[in-house]
C-alpha cells in the first residue's frame, strides 16, 4: 500500500496535520494523530446523497442509511449499534444532498472495533438486508419526517424553499428525507440495488483521528476494508450547474396553521470550496448572524417588527449554495414591512460594502466556528472527509479557516451586489390559518 | 434471498488497553469580593468556558411577575455602564465570543464560550454585564415584547406544550415550578425596567455566585484576569437562600392536549424522583437507560426498532433542583413521538414494556452494556471545555462536591443489576404515571381510555 507523505503543520492549520493513504481497492483514508484525549474518530464518508437518486424514490439516500445499522454480514440485529456503545463508544450516520457520512468516536482501546464493523458493513451489508429491516425502517423514516418536518410549524419550508430555489429535475430539487410516496414505493430490490451502485471502497473517504497510532491504524484499516472490492459501476451524477443568477423573484405564499408570519428567502449563491462562496459567507455573516448584524439590528432592535431574523448558509459543492434567511414577524406586523426593510438593507450593504469593524466581527465569528469543529476529534474526522471527497483534497481542512480570514470586505460587498439580489432569491411567505381565512383561496398557491 | 459477500472476513477485533481518563478536578477559590471561583486547565481546548451562576431562582421572582428572571438573564447582553445594547453585542462578537444566559429553577446562569486569545476583553464584558447592566427601559420593554412573541411559537410546538402541560399537572398550583419557566402572557406583559432592576438589586451579588473557567490556560495569568474583571463586581454578603423542598401529584392519569389534524402524538410521562443527593441515583441512571437511553435500550428495541411507530422514545432522569439536604428531586420522564393511528398500540406497547421490566428485572448483559456505556463515554462526552464547565456548574448548581462526577463513574461501575432494576422500577411505577398526549383528541382519545392507564382528560392546545 503507498504511504502517504507526513504533513508538517501549514500555516494557519493550528497545528494539526493529516496524512493521506490510498488502499489498491481505491478506498482513500486520512490519519490525523491528536493525543491530548484517550480517544479516536471514525469517519467514513461515501460519495452518495440525495442527488444521485431518480425520480420516484426520493429519500432513498437517506432509508438506505438506516438499513446500515440493520445487521451486516458478521454483524447480527442492532449490532452495530450495540457493539459501539458496549465498548463506551458513540455513533451514527447522516444523509445530505451531496453525501452519506457514518461515523464513531470510541475510546482509544477500542479503535480496531469500530473499524471492523464499518469495514464489516462496507463488504457485506447485503447478506443480513432483508424484508422485516426493510419494512421497519420504512416506517421508522416516515415517522421521522413526521416528527421532525409534518407535526412542526413551518417544518416543511425548507422543502419547499429548496423545490422553489432549483427548478423541476434538478439534482438539488428534492430534500433528502424524501416524500411519503416514494418512501413507499421503495423496495427491497431499490436498496440492494444502491448499495451494489454506491457502496464501495473507491466511491468512498475513511479518516481516523485522535488518539492514534498511525502505522498501526494503517495496518488494521488494510487488514479489514483491504479485501473488499472496488467497483466503477456508479453512474456520473447529473450536474447541478446553474446559471450565477436565478434572473427573477420565485415567489410562494403559504396560508396554515403556523403561529406568526415569516418571511424565507433562499438566495443562489457561489459553489463551496470557492473564495467566491467565502465571500458570500461573510456577507451573510454581517447581514445576518448573530445579535450584532444589520438585519438583527434593525428588524428586532430598531423597528421592532420581527421577534426572530437572521441569514444562513447551506454550503453545497455541487450546486450554487443556498443563503438562508428566515424571518418570523413580531405580532400583527405585516409581511411587506419586513421585505422592504430586508430589501433596503441589502441594497444598502451592496452600496456600502461592509466597515472595517463589520469585517473583523465576521471572521471572528467564522474562525470561532471553525475552532469548535476542529476543536473534537469527530469534527476534525468529518471535516477531513469533506474536503477529501467534495474537492479531493482533505489538507484544504486544516486551512479553511485561514482563506476566510483572507477575503477582503471589496470582495463580501461584490458577493453581496452580485448575489444578494431581489431577482436571485426564491421567497417563501408564511400567513397564519385564521378563522375566516378561506381555505380554498388561490392566493396559496 | 441473501448475497454472498466476497470479503474477506475476520474475527471481531478484542478490545486493547484501556488508557487511563479521569474526570478533571478543579482547582477552587474565592476573589476578595466573595466570588467563588472553579478553574480547570484543558490542554488543547483553545475555546474557553466560562459559567456563572447566580443565586436568582425563580421562586424568587415577586408574585405575579414570572419571567423576570429570564427577562433580567437576557437583559445582561443588552448594555452596560460602557456600552450600549449594540455596542455590547458588538464587541461580544468581536472577540468571537458566544453568550447565553437563561433563569431556571435553582438559578440564573451565564454562559461564556471564547477563542483563549480574546478571553481577557470577553471576560471583561462578562463582568461588566454583571456588574453594571443598563437595564434601559427601552431594551427591557423590547425583551418584553420579544418574549410575548414568543410564547405562540412554543404553544404551536409539541414538545414544549407537551413539557407545559406534564409542569402543570404535577406540581401544585401554588409552586413556581408549576408554571413556565419564562412566564406567561399576563405575567410578562408585567414587567417592566423597574420591576428587572429590584430583582437585580435583590438576588444578585458576588458573594452568592460562583464562576467557572474552563480551557487550555498555558500563559494565561487567571488570578489577574479575573481580579481586573469578576474581581470589581462589588456587592453586599448575603447567605444562600433556603432551598424549599418539591413536592408532586403522580396520581396516573392522561391528559390529552388536543391539536386537531396532528399527524403525530408528541408523548411525555412524568413524575419526580430522586436527586443526586441520593443514593439510588447511580443505580436510577443505570436502569433508566437500560429502559429507554438508546436505540437499543428497551423501550426502542419494541417501539422503533420492532414496530416502526416513533423515531426514537427515550427515558430519562433530569435534576429540577437540589437542596444541600437532599430534599431535592429530579423529574423522570418519558418522550417520543407515536404517528397518530398508532398512538394507542403504541402506549399498549410502552405500558407492555414497564410491565415486564417489574416482573421480569433486567439481565446482566443488559447491565453490564449499559456500564460499559455510561463510563467508557466519559472521555468523550468531556472533550471539550464547555462540556466540563457545564457539568461543574450543575454540580455548583445542585450542592455537590467538585468530586461528584468522578465519584458517580466509580458508583455507576460497581452498580448490580439487581439495584439498577429496583431503582428502574421505582423510577417508573405503570400506576403512578402522569401521561400528557399532544395530538388529535378525536382519533386517540378512544383508543387511549381503553388502556386503562388512568383517566383520560382532553384539554384545548392554546
Amino acid at each position: 500500500m503507498p504511504m502517504g507523505h507526513t504533513a508538517t503543520a501549514e500555516a494557519g492549520s493550528g497545528g494539526l496535520t493529516a496524512t493521506e493513504h490510498r488502499l489498491a481497492n481505491g478506498l482513500r483514508v486520512v490519519l490525523s494523530e491528536d493525543h491530548l484525549t484517550p480517544v479516536a474518530a471514525v469517519c467514513l464518508w461515501y460519495d452518495v446523497g440525495s442527488r444521485h437518486e431518480v425520480k420516484g424514490r426520493t429519500g432513498l439516500a437517506h432509508l438506505f442509511e438506516h438499513l446500515m445499522f440493520q445487521g451486516s454480514g458478521q454483524v447480527k440485529g442492532n449490532g452495530h449499534f450495540e457493539l459501539v456503545q458496549g465498548a463506551g463508544g458513540s455513533l451514527n450516520g447522516t444523509t445530505s444532498f451531496e453525501r452519506t457520512n457514518y461515523f464513531e468516536t470510541m475510546p482509544t482501546h477500542q479503535l480496531e472495533l469500530a473499524l471492523w464493523l464499518e469495514a464489516d458493513r462496507m463488504g457485506s451489508l447485503l447478506a443480513a438486508l432483508d424484508d422485516e429491516s426493510m419494512e421497519n425502517q420504512r416506517d421508522v423514516v416516515k415517522n421521522e419526517r413526521r416528527q421532525r418536518y409534518d407535526n412542526v410549524p413551518y417544518g416543511t419550508a425548507f422543502e419547499k424553499l429548496t423545490a422553489l430555489a432549483y427548478p423541476a429535475g434538478h439534482p438539488y430539487h428534492h430534500t433528502p428525507i424524501g416524500s411519503m410516496a416514494d418512501l413507499d414505493a421503495a423496495t427491497l430490490e431499490d436498496a440492494r440495488a444502491f448499495f451494489r451502485t454506491y457502496y464501495a471502497p473507491n466511491n468512498a473517504v475513511l479518516s481516523v483521528v485522535g488518539d492514534i497510532d498511525p502505522e498501526e491504524t494503517l495496518a488494521w484499516v488494510e487488514k479489514y476494508f483491504g479485501s473488499i472490492a472496488g467497483h466503477d459501476g456508479k453512474p456520473a451524477p447529473r450536474s447541478g450547474a446553474l446559471p450565477d443568477v436565478i434572473g427573477e423573484e420565485l415567489r410562494e405564499v403559504v396560508v396554515e396553521e403556523v403561529p406568526a408570519r415569516a418571511l424565507m428567502a433562499a438566495y443562489r449563491l457561489p459553489e463551496d470550496g470557492t473564495r467566491a462562496c467565502d465571500a458570500a459567507d461573510l456577507a451573510l455573516t454581517v447581514l445576518g448572524g448573530g445579535e450584532s448584524s444589520r438585519l438583527y439590528n434593525r428588524l428586532v432592535r430598531r423597528d421592532r417588527t420581527a421577534v426572530a431574523a437572521g441569514f444562513g448558509l447551506l454550503r453545497l459543492a455541487g450546486a450554487p449554495s443556498l443563503g438562508w434567511l428566515d424571518v418570523k414577524t413580531s405580532a400583527d406586523v405585516e409581511v411587506p414591512v419586513i421585505e422592504a426593510a430586508v430589501d433596503e438593507e441589502l441594497a444598502r450593504f451592496a452600496t456600502e460594502g461592509p466597515t472595517a469593524e463589520e469585517m473583523e466581527r465576521a471572521q471572528a465569528q467564522l474562525e470561532r466556528e471553525w475552532l469548535d469543529r476542529l476543536g473534537t476529534v469527530a469534527g476534525r474526522a468529518d471535516e477531513l472527509c469533506r474536503f477529501a471527497v467534495l474537492f479531493g483534497d482533505p489538507q484544504l481542512a486544516l486551512t479553511a479557516v485561514q482563506r476566510v480570514l483572507d477575503v477582503t470586505a471589496e470582495e463580501v460587498q461584490q458577493a453581496a451586489k452580485d448575489r444578494l439580489r431581489p431577482d436571485n432569491r426564491a421567497v417563501l411567505v408564511y400567513e397564519p390559518l385564521t378563522a375566516d381565512t378561506d381555505t380554498d383561496e388561490e392566493a396559496a398557491k | 434471498m441473501t448475497e454472498l459477500a466476497t470479503m474477506e472476513f475476520h474475527p471481531q477485533p478484542q478490545a486493547g488497553e484501556a488508557r487511563p481518563w479521569a474526570f478533571p478536578a478543579p482547582g477552587r477559590g474565592t476573589l476578595g469580593n466573595g466570588l467563588t471561583v472553579l478553574r480547570c486547565h484543558r490542554p488543547g481546548q483553545q475555546v474557553v468556558a466560562v459559567e456563572v451562576l447566580v443565586d436568582a431562582p425563580l421562586e424568587a421572582e415577586p408574585a405575579g411577575l414570572d419571567g423576570v428572571a429570564t427577562i433580567m438573564a437576557r437583559a445582561f447582553s443588552e448594555g452596560t455602564d460602557k456600552h450600549s445594547a449594540e455596542e455590547f453585542a458588538a464587541e461580544l462578537e468581536r472577540c468571537g465570543a458566544t453568550l447565553d444566559a437563561h433563569a431556571d429553577h435553582p438559578c440564573v446562569r451565564l454562559s461564556l464560550e471564547v477563542p483563549v486569545s480574546r478571553l481577557p476583553k470577553a471576560l471583561g464584558l462578562l463582568a461588566d454585564a454583571l456588574r453594571a447592566p443598563a437595564f434601559s427601559d427601552s431594551e427591557i420593554e423590547r425583551l418584553v415584547r420579544n418574549r410575548l412573541d414568543e410564547i405562540p411559537h412554543e404553544t404551536a410546538n409539541p414538545a414544549r406544550r407537551s413539557a407545559k402541560q406534564l409542569y402543570k399537572e404535577l406540581f401544585p398550583a401554588a409552586s413556581r415550578m408549576s408554571r413556565p419557566r419564562q412566564g406567561t402572557e399576563e405575567t410578562v406583559a408585567k414587567i417592566d425596567a423597574a420591576a428587572v432592576r429590584a430583582f437585580y438589586e435583590k438576588h444578585v451579588r458576588p458573594a452568592t455566585a460562583t464562576a467557572v473557567v474552563v480551557g487550555d490556560l498555558t500563559g494565561v495569568d487567571l488570578d489577574a484576569l479575573l481580579g481586573d474583571t469578576l474581581g470589581a463586581w462589588t456587592g453586599s454578603s448575603a447567605e444562600p437562600r433556603p432551598v424549599p423542598p418539591v413536592s408532586a401529584d403522580d396520581t396516573g392519569r392522561v391528559v390529552i392536549v388536543d391539536r386537531p389534524g396532528a399527524v403525530q402524538t408528541q408523548l411525555l410521562i412524568g413524575r419526580i424522583g430522586a436527586d443526586r443527593h441520593d443514593r439510588v441515583w447511580a443505580a436510577q441512571v443505570l436502569g433508566t437507560y437500560c429502559l429507554g437511553g438508546t436505540l437499543t435500550s428497551r423501550l426502542d428495541r419494541v417501539l422503533r426498532e420492532e414496530k416502526g411507530y416513533t423515531y426514537g422514545v427515550r427515558a430519562f432522569g433530569q435534576v429540577l433542583r437540589s437542596a444541600p439536604d437532599g430534599t431535592g428531586a429530579a423529574l423522570l420522564a418519558i418522550s417520543g413521538s407515536f404517528d397518530t393511528p398508532n398512538t394507542g398500540p403504541a402506549l399498549e406497547d410502552l405500558w407492555k414494556v414497564l410491565r415486564t421490566l417489574a416482573a421480569e428485572g433486567l439481565t446482566d448483559a443488559e447491565r453490564d452494556v449499559a456500564v460499559q456505556n455510561l463510563v467508557g463515554v466519559a472521555p468523550l462526552k468531556y472533550e471539550t471545555a464547555a462540556a466540563v464547565a457545564s457539568t461543574l456548574a450543575d454540580q455548583v448548581e445542585q450542592h455537590l462536591p467538585d468530586d461528584y462526577q468522578a465519584t458517580l463513574y466509580r458508583q455507576l461501575a460497581a452498580t448490580g443489576t439487581v439495584e439498577a432494576t429496583a431503582a428502574a422500577v421505582n423510577a417508573f411505577p405503570v400506576d403512578r404515571l402522569v401521561t400528557v398526549l399532544v395530538g388529535d383528541a378525536a382519533t386517540i382519545e378512544e383508543p387511549v381510555r381503553a388502556l386503562g392507564i388512568g383517566e383520560v382528560t382532553v384539554v384545548p392546545a392554546e
